[in-house]
């Protein structure tokens, strides 16, 4: 997407100029002519007001001068009626052309000193140069429901962000769609588990894991896997191409009663699109054997929501046991239903394998018995599929609008991990003698997803005012079998799976009901918000139920069986047990949002989340939702374009409480519930656009603790820095009449020293991402760069308990280990547009 | 970014890292071993004088606990996630003759968690391994009973052939695993330890022969390395009589 086009959508209130100039003095194209049965007019009708076109995201060899000249009737009154282009066929031109012609205004044909009706053919220029300041469009009553798109939600204050992607997606390095959470404000990205293995998240203070608290959204459609035993709500972007990101919107906070579970932290949502029209391919190659094609197509006479998408990916890795590989193909067609309504289709297919290397103890590292890129075990690593398909169909009236969507999802996840090394392996008196055989985790898990969500908006005015109620339904059932086995580990490979950890059958349901207003107590002041319940309903069938028994069957011992169908002296029972359960969960959510006043909006938030229970802690009628959230904001936004800029600044400040908490213990080895919890903190934000370059930043302070000690979560970041820079322009010079253009990019990351367990505190990290391009036609040729300073930095860093036999007896006690961060990489890119 | 800009930030982190802590700390701290007063000296209760000419001890490694590690007959593991607060994992062969302090060589490390218990392996390798033919005890002198003198020698190995107790149960092969014949625990203490200071292992030996009949010992006074002989399980039994035979303080 060009500048311009963000441009564009952030302009929607600003002021900005004509870009459109009148049409006299065009000549009269054929076929066009007065109507036969209209009058000679001694006066033809004139333009008293007149708004400029979008300029449309096209490709660069047409971001030229354009006209497209529409024949027009102007009734006795002076509203226009049944334009039509009369010039060659341009889309999308032509298209928006005339809708930009329907929105100016016209003062009749006059005859005889009285208004008669008449036509008019108006020139429409299409000028990509003209700067942009000037009135406001005012387009939307005229547009059909493909042209509005569909509806979105409304702010809900200074903690919501909207980024349209543009350039900042494409001149930025990105690997994949979860690191687009890096234009808002706050956000920390970690991965210990390989290229395929969804990233983990952090903000505001809250170790979302990988989505556990954060709902995450593709085109509205909830991601995170309800029951994965991996980790409730486990959330893989990776079959989002970053590419097809149009934009995305993060709320932080718990504020909209259209977030559902997982959105304990805040919620995030990608709006997939392809702002580049026609087939494009590209392709690069470079560091650690990295090689990524890329081939994308949006046909020029349908808009960005029409496009396919299919990415090929391998690389060697860094280091040690860190190769990947995946395929990815996405698919969107939308069109219209009549005049009012819209449908969307989405489809994908995503395929990935891949090692990973896991943490390296610090000390080990410090003596020389390990690399910093090295592992201990080559066994780590996993795969995943994913088959999606997502429909959905809105209808707009004057005053209604109504949207239903459904989806179907069929995924498979393989991880094997080993962060311990030699220590979990208990020695039981039933079992034949055995060593410590090793940690390496095997988990797998097969699940199917079916979800479906609506809503009916209604607009009326009251007391003068515009009003909107909303109500809305989600429902969701996911069915999902999980076997978690540990695999033996010899001289660093994986050897033989010994025991079964785990194995669970999982029916979890989710139905929400929610009622959502949008109501104007005042032209400067609106009440946003409403109130949701859910109902979480588990059924759960533990398949290994009994994996120790105190005084065995002397006659039918169980030996090293994992699964056991006995009880004390021998009584059988099946290995199975079932459990079900169902708790319900009222969530009420409101913002104040004034202004704007000269562009500045204040507000204030308050929200309640819930975060529900994992599977494998369920038991016969547990409560479901067994944390509660409650969470304040108050902010200030401003946008404007001062200057010839867009510009959008947003200052915010929160205070979340979670009642029960799970924070990862040492000494258990695990997740374990404490009591409530507290994260204060506040952010800058900003973005700037102007002619020749695009500027988002973000600083995120956080403090976190424990309440009943005071003392600070560990492994979250209480400061993030976050800064991302694009820089464009022609270059003195052209060839074959096209000229070149260079582009550059520069992602800034800083993370403060994080606190750990033990009074520790991690490294600061700081890593510079950038690009440099030249354009010239349909060719773009490119260089890539991530951690352009080489930095050696610790991307992830811990203190638990381990012992991969690095020393002469077993290391037993917490130790400092950490996840080596990519060194400097580099990849040429070559792009061309078809 | 600019110098400036970079100084900013990193006063800032420091700034937030002043404020707050996570609780608690990491220590690391030296380690040493002596025998403990009058340990060439030991009266038995069962009648004998005995002389110490030559006692050292090998230990393996030395790990503090913060709560007691299970002992119940469901659970025969000899590592336990959960319990460890401090560690020493080199090893050193301890002059118990001597109140000395002897270092071991590389320092000690954990938490400063309040240990209760504390664990001395007896093992010159794999704690689990079948047969390990490390020497732990060397012991030498006489023993006198009744105005008669039995000179002894005793080395001690422990391997499941001659200090493994066989299953009882065949429902419960690994009843008594081999590496719980090498830990000596629980040995009861209460202390923290803290950056800087010294974990001293007082080594007892008063214990060690309280139910050795000297007498049945064969010619030559040669304790056989083995539980087979009853002198000679006494002896190990009094080796690994924990608290009694170790004491743990942090100085």
């Amino acid at each position: 997407m060009s500048y311009r086009t963000i441009a564009m959508s952030l302009f929607l209130a600003f002021p900005h100029p004509l870009a459109a100039q009148p049409a006299a003095p065009a000549p009269p194209p054929p076929p066009a002519a007065v109507p036969p049965d209209t009058p000679v007019a001694d006066e033809p009708p004139r333009i008293t007001q007149q708004q400029p076109p979008i300029f449309p995201d096209v490709a660069r060899p047409r971001q030229q001068p354009t006209e497209v000249v529409v024949h027009v009737a102007i009734d006795a009154t002076g509203a226009p009626s049944d334009p039509r282009v009369v010039s060659p066929p341009n889309p999308p031109f032509d298209d928006l052309a005339t809708v930009a012609v329907q929105g100016w205004s016209f003062a009749p044909a006059h005859k005889a000193g009285q208004p008669v009706a008449g036509a008019l053919d108006v020139t429409v220029r299409f000028d990509p140069a003209a700067p942009i300041t000037g009135e406001t469009i005012s387009i939307t009553a005229k547009l059909t429901a493909i042209e509005r798109g569909h509806a979105t939600a409304p702010s809900v204050g200074a903690q919501d962000v909207h980024i349209e992607a543009g350039k900042l997606a494409t001149e930025i390095p990105h690997k994949d769609a979860t690191e687009l959470l890096g234009w808002a404000p706050g956000f920390l990205l970690s991965n210990e588990g390989g290229e395929g293995h969804a990233e983990q998240i952090f903000l505001r203070g809250f170790d979302a894991r990988e989505g556990q608290d954060l709902e995450l959204r593709v085109n509205g459609d909830v991601v995170n896997q309800a029951g994965n035993l991996h980790g409730n709500g486990y959330a893989d972007l990776h079959f989002v191409i970053p590419e097809l990101v149009q934009s995305l919107r993060v709320i932080e906070g718990p504020y909209d009663p259209r977030q559902g579970n997982f959105a304990v932290a805040g919620s995030a949502d990608y709006e997939l699109g392809l702002t580049r029209r026609g087939l494009t391919g590209s392709y690069e190659q470079g560091s650690f054997g990295t090689r990524r094609a890329l081939l994308t197509w949006g046909s020029p006479a349908t808009n960005s929501h029409n496009f396919g998408g299919v990415e090929l990916y391998q690389t060697d890795g860094f280091g040690e046991n860190r190769d990947a590989r995946r395929a990815t193909a996405l698919g969107q067609v939308e069109s219209s239903l009549g005049d009012a309504g819209l449908w969307r289709l989405t489809t994908g297919v995503y395929l990935t394998d891949y090692h990973a290397a896991g943490v390296i103890r610090q000390d080990d590292y410090a003596a020389g018995r390990k690399g910093f890129y090295d592992t201990y075990d080559f066994g780590q690593g996993g795969a995943a599929t994913r088959a999606f398909v997502l429909g959905d169909v809105e209808f707009q009236h004057d005053d209604t609008t109504t949207h239903h969507q459904i989806s179907l999802t069929a995924h498979t996840l393989r991880l094997r991990e080993d962060f311990t090394g030699y220590l979990l392996d208990q020695q039981a008196p039933f079992q034949q003698p055995h060593d410590q055989r090793g940690d390496l985790i095997d988990l797998e898990s097969d699940a199917v997803t079916a979800q479906a969500q609506g809503f009916l908006r209604r607009r009326a005015a009251l007391v003068g005012l515009p009003q909107e109620l909303e109500l809305g339904y989600f429902a969701r059932v996911d069915r999902n079998s999980s076997q978690q086995y540990r695999v033996g580990v010899a001289n660093e490979r994986a050897t033989y799976p010994y025991h079964k950890d785990a194995d669970l059958d999982a029916t979890v349901g989710d139905i929400g009901l929610y009622a959502a207003v949008n109501a104007r107590l005042a032209p400067w002041a609106a009440l946003r918000g409403g109130v949701r319940t859910d109902l979480f309903s588990y059924d759960v069938i533990d398949n290994c139920a009994i994996s120790s028994v105190s005084h065995p069957s002397k006659i039918n011992p169980p030996g090293d069986a994992s699964c056991l169908s006995q009880q004390d002296f021998g009584r059988y029972s099946e290995p199975v047990e079932r459990s079900n359960t169902a708790g319900t969960a009222i969530l009420p959510r409101a913002s104040l949002v004034l202004g704007p006043f000269a562009g500045v909006s204040p507000s204030l938030s308050y929200g309640e989340g819930v975060r529900s229970i994992d599977p494998v802690n369920i038991a016969q009628d547990t409560d479901t939702a067994f944390a509660r959230i409650k969470s304040y904001d108050v902010g200030v936004a401003y946008k404007g374009s001062p200057a010839e800029l867009a510009v959008e600044l947003r200052l915010s400040g929160f205070r979340t409480h979670v009642d029960h908490d799970l924070v990862f213990s040492e000494t258990a080895g695990r997740n374990t519930l404490i009591d409530g919890t507290t994260r204060t903190g506040g952010s800058v934000s900003g973005r700037i656009t102007g002619a020749w370059f695009d500027q988002n930043a973000s600083v995120t302070v956080v403090r976190s603790t424990e309440d009943a000690t005071g003392l600070l979560i560990p492994y979250v970041p209480d400061v993030v820095v976050r800064s991302d820079s694009v820089v464009f322009s022609d270059l003195p010079w052209s060839a074959a009449g096209h000229p070149v253009r260079a582009t550059g990019g520069l992602g800034v990351t800083f993370v403060g020293p994080r606190a750990l367990p033990y009074g520790q505190r991690s490294d600061t990290i700081l890593t510079l991402d950038g690009s440099v391009s030249a354009s010239w036609d349909r060719y773009t040729l490119g260089v890539n760069g991530s951690n352009l300073l080489g930095a050696r930095y610790r991307l992830g860093e811990y203190n638990f308990q381990s012992d991969f036999h690095s020393q002469a007896q077993p290391t037993l006690t917490v130790a400092r280990e950490f996840t080596a961060g990519a060194p400097r990489s580099l990849l040429v890119h070559l792009e061309v547009a078809l | 970014m600019s110098r400036l800009g970079h100084a900013g930030l990193a006063a800032l982190a420091a700034g937030l890292a002043a404020c707050g802590t996570t609780g608690g700390s990491l220590v690391s701290f030296d380690v040493a071993a002596a025998g403990a007063d009058g340990a060439s000296t030991v009266d038995t209760a069962l009648g004998w004088h005995v002389e110490l000419t030559r006692a050292k001890l090998h230990i393996g490694a030395v790990y503090l606990n913060l709560s007691v590690p299970i002992s119940v007959s469901q659970d025969t593991s000899c590592i336990q996630p959960g319990v460890y607060t401090a560690e020493e994992l080199s090893a050193l062969d301890v002059d118990v003759l001597s109140t000395a302090l002897q270092p071991f060589p590389t320092r000690g490390a954990g938490t400063d968690d309040r240990a209760v218990t504390g664990e001395i392996w007896l093992t010159g390798g794999d704690i689990n391994a079948d047969t390990d033919p490390t020497v732990i005890a060397d012991l030498a002198g006489t023993a006198t009973r009744a105005g008669h003198t039995v000179p002894f020698s005793a080395t001690v190995t422990i391997s499941s052939s001659n200090r493994g107790i066989p299953a009882s149960d065949p429902s419960l092969p690994s009843q008594h695993p081999i590496c719980k014949q090498r830990i000596v625990s629980p040995i009861k203490i209460s202390l923290a330890p803290r950056d800087g200071g010294t974990l001293v292992i007082r080594v007892d030996t008063h214990a060690w022969f309280a139910n050795v009949d000297f007498a049945a010992l064969p010619a030559g006074g040669a304790f056989p390395d083995s539980n087979a002989n009853p002198a000679s399980q006494n002896l190990f039994s009094g080796l690994r009589a924990a608290t009694a035979s170790f004491q743990l303080a942090f100085q």
